[in-house]
C-alpha cells in the first residue's frame, strides 16, 4: 500500500489549521465576556506602562526615586495628576515604575514557584513509594504554616531586599503547586489511557511527561493566572514592612507604606498605588476566573 | 369497551378503550440549549400519553434525549441557557408554567421519580432511616395517626411501624438493620430498592424512572423489573420507564415509544413494536439486538447520530435510512396513525406517499 | 487439538484489604481464586459474570497488570508469572487489552497518530519511517478514514473512538487480546458494528481473544466458549451454543434467566436470585454459590467443589451436577 506522504503533510496542515481555529473560537468566546475583555485590557495596559516606564513616566527620575523637595505633598491637579509624595516625587510616575517592580515580581514568583511544584508534583503523584511520601510530608509542612510568615522568617534570615524577597516568597509558594498537581495526578493515573500506555511496556518519565504533563496543564494555567494577584499583595506586604524593596526604589505595598502616616492629609500617597495594586489583582482574578470557565466548557 | 380485569387487555392506548383519560399529557415539548457552539434543540415536539396502570417505556440511545425529556418534565433542568416550550399536562394544569412553589409539592408527592445511579441520589450524611421517617412523617400524617390509634403506641413507633411496611412492600426484609446503615454501606439493589420505597412513601400517581437499572447487575435487575411490574398491577401506579435496553421494554412494558436524536420515531403497544415495527430506526435498532440463544448475525445502523447544534433540516433520521427519499431531505415528517394507537413519524406512512414499493415489506426481527 | 496459547494454572490474585500501621496487609480481597484455565489459540473466549465477580481482574491479571499473587500463568509456554517488568517487555506487545470506556483509554491531548505510533513504537516489524503508512493502513483496518489521522480523540463518536482502541491494540501485532467490557459502553446501533470488526480481524490476523463482559446475550454473537465466573472463581465453562441450551451449572442458570429478551413473546421469567452477592474479602465456604443456591446442600457448604470435565474443554464445579443433568433440572422444555 503505497501512501502519498505529501498529501499527508497538507492534511497535518489543514487539520493544524482547523484546530487554531478552534483555538481561536475560545479566545473569542473568552473576549466576548465584557468583564474578560476589560479585564485582559486593563492588564495589557499595566504590562505595557511596566514596560515602557521610562517613556511613559512624565518624570522618569523621580520614578527611579529622584528627590523633588520643593514639590512635596503636592495634591493632585494640574501639574503633577495624581500629586506628589513626601519627597516631592510624581505619584503617576512612581506608580508606573512601581508596576515594573510588582508585576514583575508576581509574574517571577508565580513562574518559578510553578516550575518547582510541577514536577515534583508529577513525581508525587504517580509514585507512591518513599520518594512520593517524602514529598508529599514535605509539601503538608510547608502548607502548615502560614506562608507570609514563612516568608518573612526567610527574608529575615537572608536579608531585606526585593531579589532576596522574591525568593522568600518562592520558598512556600511551590507547594502549591505540588498539592494541585498531585491531586490532579492521582485522578489521571487512574484513567485507562494511563493503563494502556502502562500495558505497552513504557516507562515511568515516558508516562508522567507524555501522558501526565499535558493533562495538568489547564489547571495549572488557570492557578497560576489566579496567583499572581495574591503574589503582587505578598510582595507589597514584605515591602510594606520593610523586607522586600528597598527606598528609593519602591512597589506598590511600599508606597502603600509610606503614605501611611499621612493618610488622613495627605490620602493620595497611599491610595493612589492602592488602587492601582486592587486593579490589577482584581483583573487577575477575573481573566483566570473566565479562562477557567471557558477551558472547563469546552472539554 | 374494555374495562375487564385483566390487566393485560387493559392496555391498549386511547382508541381500544382506556376507560381512564391519560394522567399525563405531553404535547409538542421542545427543549433547547444555548450552547457556545450555537442553539442546539435536544428535543423537538416530543408529544406521548402516559396512562393510569400502564408502563410506558421510553427506548432511545445515547443523545436522544429520552433523559432530557424525564427531567423537563418536572422542570428539573438547571441553567439559564436552557428554553423550554410545549405543554405537560397534569390534572389538568401545565405544569410547565405552574409557579416553582406549586412544582414543587407536585414533585416527589404526586410525581416521583427514580434516578439512574441509586447511591447517589440518596443523601450520604444521614441514615437511610432518619431519610425515610422523615418522609413518612411528612407525606403520611394521617396514617400515622391512624397506626398510634390502632396499635396503641408513639409516634415515633408508629413512623417505624409504617416504615417497616413500606419497605417491605419493595421487597426489602431485613429493615431494622438496614435502616441504621449509611448509603455507601448497601449494596446497589438494596439502595435502588430503598429508594423506591422513598418514591413510594407519598403512594405518587406517577413515577417517572430514569435508567434505574441500568447500573446494577442483571440478576439484581430482574428483582427491580419484577417489582416495578407489581407496582403498576397493585397500586395502579403510572410508570414512565426511560431505558436503553429493549429487552426490559419488552418484558415489563405496556407501550413503548422509541426516540431517536430528540423525536419521538414511533409509539405502539409493546407487541406491535416488536412484531410489526414501521420507523426504519426502530426495524434497525430491532435486529441490532442481541438476542439470547439465538446465533444469527447481528445487524448495525450505519452512520452516527446527527450533531443537534447543526440537526439536518427534515427527518433526523435521513442520513442513516436506508429508504430516505428526497422529501426527507428537507421536511420535516408529522406522527400518523397507521393503525389503532400506532403512530409512527415517517414518510413512508404518511396517506399523500403513493408509491407503496418503497414501503419496505420484510418481516419483523423475532 | 489445538495447543493452548495461554495456560493459567491455580491463579489467585488478592489484593490488599484494610493494613496495619506497618503497611502489611491484615485482610485479603480475593478478586480471582484458585483459577486454572486455558485459553485455545485461535478461539474467542467469553467471560461472563455479575460486577465484582472478579472477571476483570482476571483479565488483568493474564496481561500481568494485575498483581499475582500465587499460581502460574504461561503464554506459549512460556512462564511469564513471576518475569519483572523489564522482562515482561517481549510479551507486552504480544498480548493487548481493549477497554470498557473509549473515550478514557485515548489520551485528550494526542492526536490519533500520536497514539497509533506509541504502539507501533513497538512492533519491531515497522520500521521508523514507515509509521505513519502504518497508522494509516490501520485506519484502514478499523474501517476509519485516513484524514483522521490528524484528529483528536473527542472529535469521534464512542463507537469510532472503541475502534480507535482496537486499531491501537492491533499496531503492536498482538497475538491475543482481551477485550474488557469493550461494547457495554456502546449503543446497540453501533455496537453490532464493532463485533463485527473484531470477528473479521480475528479471522485475518488469526487472533486469540478473551472477551470479558456482563451482558450474556451478547457473549454467544462473540465467543466460541464461555466462562462463567462468581465470586473470584470460574463455575462453568461451556461451548457457547450448549452453555444456553444445557447450562450444567445452577448459577449459570439464574443467570441467563436474569436476561430481559428483547420480543415480548417469549416472556421469559425474570428469576430472581435470593441473597447478595458475596464480598470478596469474605466469600462463603465451600462452594461460594451455596447461600443462593436452590439446589445446595450440607456438603456444599463445606466442601468446594472440583472440576468435573464435562466435554472437550468444557467442565463444571458443582458437587450435584451430575444428578442436576439427569433430572434435566437446569434445561428449559
Amino acid at each position: 500500500m503505497a501512501v502519498q506522504t505529501d498529501s499527508f503533510a497538507d492534511m497535518a496542515l489543514q487539520v493544524k489549521k482547523d484546530h487554531r481555529k478552534m483555538k481561536w473560537f475560545q479566545f473569542q468566546r473568552l473576549l466576548r465576556r465584557k468583564t474578560a475583555l476589560l479585564s485582559l485590557i486593563i492588564l495589557i495596559l499595566a504590562l505595557l506602562a511596566a514596560l515602557f516606564a521610562p517613556v511613559i513616566a512624565p518624570y522618569p527620575d523621580q520614578g527611579m526615586g529622584a528627590v523633588n523637595l520643593e514639590h512635596r505633598l503636592k495634591a493632585p491637579g494640574s501639574h503633577y495628576a495624581l500629586g506628589t509624595d513626601i519627597y516631592g516625587r510624581d505619584m503617576v510616575s512612581r506608580v508606573v515604575f512601581g508596576a515594573r517592580i510588582s508585576l514583575f515580581g508576581g509574574i517571577c514568583i508565580v513562574i518559578c514557584a510553578a516550575v518547582i511544584g510541577v514536577p515534583l508534583g508529577l513525581w508525587a503523584g504517580y509514585n507512591e513509594g518513599i520518594s512520593g511520601a517524602v514529598i508529599s510530608r514535605t509539601v503538608e509542612l510547608f502548607l502548615s504554616f502560614p506562608s507570609t510568615l514563612i516568608a518573612m522568617a526567610i527574608s529575615i534570615l537572608i536579608g531585606a531586599g526585593w531579589s532576596t524577597a522574591i525568593i522568600a516568597l518562592i520558598i512556600p509558594w511551590w507547594p502549591w503547586y505540588t498539592r494541585l498537581v498531585q491531586a490532579e495526578v492521582l485522578s489521571i493515573k487512574q484513567t485507562l489511557f494511563v493503563e494502556a500506555a502502562q500495558m505497552l511496556g513504557y516507562g515511568k518519565i515516558y508516562i508522567i511527561f507524555r501522558h501526565l504533563l499535558p493533562n495538568v496543564m489547564t489547571p495549572v494555567m488557570v492557578m497560576i493566572l489566579l496567583d499572581l494577584g495574591p503574589a503582587i499583595i505578598t510582595i507589597g506586604l514584605l515591602s510594606f514592612i520593610g523586607l522586600g524593596t528597598q527606598p528609593p526604589m519602591a512597589d506598590w505595598g511600599l508606597m502603600v507604606w509610606e503614605g501611611a502616616p499621612n493618610i488622613l492629609s495627605e490620602w493620595w500617597i497611599s491610595v493612589v498605588p492602592g488602587c492601582a495594586m486592587f486593579i490589577v489583582v482584581i483583573a487577575f482574578n477575573i481573566f483566570g476566573d473566565a479562562l477557567k470557565d471557558i477551558l472547563d466548557t469546552s472539554g | 369497551m374494555n374495562t375487564g380485569t385483566a390487566n393485560k387487555d387493559n392496555l391498549q392506548g386511547p382508541h381500544m378503550g382506556h376507560d381512564k383519560d391519560p394522567v399525563l399529557q405531553v404535547r409538542e415539548l421542545t427543549v433547547a440549549f444555548n450552547l457556545p457552539q450555537g442553539r442546539a434543540e435536544i428535543l423537538e415536539g416530543v408529544s406521548f400519553d402516559l396512562y393510569p396502570n400502564e408502563i410506558l417505556a421510553l427506548v432511545g440511545e445515547t443523545g436522544s434525549g429520552k433523559s432530557v425529556t424525564a427531567k423537563s418534565l418536572l422542570h428539573l433542568i438547571p441553567g439559564r441557557n436552557c428554553e423550554i416550550r410545549g405543554r405537560v399536562l397534569f390534572e389538568r394544569e401545565d405544569l410547565l408554567s405552574l409557579p416553582k412553589k406549586m412544582l414543587q409539592a407536585i414533585r416527589g408527592d404526586k410525581i416521583s421519580m427514580v434516578f439512574q445511579n441509586p447511591k447517589s441520589s440518596i443523601n450520604p450524611i444521614f441514615t437511610l432511616g432518619e431519610q425515610f421517617h422523615r418522609l413518612i412523617r411528612l407525606y403520611l400524617p394521617h396514617r400515622i395517626a391512624q397506626v398510634k390509634l390502632k396499635m396503641g403506641c408513639t409516634r415515633k413507633q408508629a413512623v417505624q411501624i409504617i416504615a417497616k411496611e413500606k419497605l417491605h412492600e419493595v421487597g426489602l426484609t431485613d429493615t431494622e438493620r438496614m435502616l441504621k446503615l449509611y448509603a455507601a454501606e448497601v449494596s446497589g439493589g438494596m439502595a435502588q430498592r430503598y429508594r423506591i420505597a422513598l418514591a413510594l412513601v407519598s403512594a405518587p400517581e406517577i413515577l417517572i424512572a430514569d435508567e434505574a437499572t441500568s447500573a446494577l447487575d442483571v440478576t439484581v435487575q430482574a428483582h427491580i423489573l419484577k417489582l416495578m411490574k407489581d407496582l403498576c398491577t397493585t397500586k395502579k401506579t403510572a410508570i414512565l420507564f426511560i431505558t436503553h435496553d429493549l429487552g426490559i421494554a419488552a418484558q415489563i412494558c405496556n407501550r413503548v415509544a422509541v426516540m431517536y436524536a430528540g423525536r419521538i420515531v414511533e409509539t405502539a403497544d409493546t407487541k406491535t413494536i416488536f412484531k410489526n415495527p414501521l420507523h426504519p430506526y426502530t426495524r434497525g435498532l430491532l435486529k441490532a439486538v442481541p438476542k439470547l440463544g439465538k446465533n444469527e448475525s447481528l445487524a448495525f445502523i450505519p452512520g452516527i447520530v446527527p450533531d443537534l447544534v447543526n440537526p439536518p433540516k427534515g427527518c433526523r433520521f435521513f442520513c442513516r435510512c436506508d429508504h430516505a427519499m428526497d422529501r426527507c431531505r428537507d421536511q420535516k415528517p408529522k406522527s400518523v396513525r397507521v393503525e389503532n394507537n400506532h403512530d409512527v413519524s415517517c414518510f413512508l406512512y404518511h396517506p399523500d406517499h403513493t408509491d407503496k414499493k418503497e414501503i419496505p415489506n420484510e418481516t419483523a426481527p423475532d | 487439538m489445538k495447543p493452548p496459547l495461554i495456560e493459567l494454572e491455580k491463579v489467585n490474585t488478592w489484593f490488599p484489604g484494610s493494613k496495619t500501621i506497618l503497611g502489611k496487609p491484615r485482610s485479603w480481597i480475593k478478586a480471582v481464586s484458585d483459577v486454572s484455565l486455558n485459553i485455545i489459540a485461535g478461539e474467542c473466549l467469553g467471560l461472563v459474570g455479575e460486577s465484582g465477580c472478579g472477571k476483570s481482574t482476571l483479565g488483568r491479571t493474564v496481561l500481568r497488570i494485575a498483581p499475582l499473587h500465587s499460581g502460574e500463568i504461561r503464554f506459549l509456554g512460556d512462564p511469564i508469572g513471576t518475569l519483572s517488568s523489564k522482562e515482561l517487555k517481549p510479551y507486552r506487545s504480544k498480548m493487548q487489552m481493549v477497554f470498557q470506556d473509549p473515550k478514557a483509554s485515548l489520551n485528550p491531548k494526542m492526536t490519533i497518530f500520536d497514539i497509533l505510533k506509541e504502539a507501533l513504537v513497538l512492533n519491531t516489524r515497522v520500521e521508523k519511517h514507515a509509521y505513519l503508512e502504518q497508522a494509516v493502513e490501520l485506519l484502514h483496518l478499523v474501517d476509519l478514514r485516513s484524514e483522521h489521522i490528524y484528529r483528536y480523540p473527542h472529535e469521534f463518536s464512542g463507537g469510532q473512538q472503541q475502534r480507535i482502541c482496537i486499531a491501537r491494540a492491533l499496531a503492536t501485532d498482538p497475538r491475543f487480546i482481551v477485550f474488557d467490557e469493550a461494547t457495554s459502553a456502546l449503543d446497540v446501533s453501533v455496537q453490532a458494528q464493532v463485533i463485527n470488526l473484531m470477528k473479521n480481524l480475528q479471522n485475518t490476523f488469526n487472533l486469540t481473544y478473551l472477551f470479558i463482559s456482563h451482558d450474556l446475550s451478547i457473549m454467544e454473537h462473540v465467543c466460541s466458549r464461555v466462562a462463567v465466573m462468581y465470586a473470584g472463581q470460574i463455575v462453568e465453562i461451556q461451548d457457547s451454543r450448549a452453555l444456553f441450551d444445557t447450562p450444567r451449572h445452577p448459577y449459570t442458570k439464574s443467570l441467563k434467566n436474569a436476561v430481559p429478551v428483547a420480543d415480548p413473546e417469549e416472556s421469559n421469567t425474570l428469576e430472581v436470585l435470593k441473597g447478595e452477592v458475596p464480598k470478596l474479602s469474605d466469600p462463603p465456604s465451600g462452594c461460594h454459590f451455596h447461600p443462593r443456591c436452590n439446589y445446595a446442600q450440607d456438603i456444599c457448604k463445606e466442601k468446594s467443589p472440583l472440576k468435573s470435565e464435562t466435554g472437550d474443554h468444557s467442565w463444571v464445579r458443582c458437587h450435584f451436577h451430575e444428578t442436576l443433568w439427569a433430572q434435566g433440572t437446569l434445561i428449559d422444555n
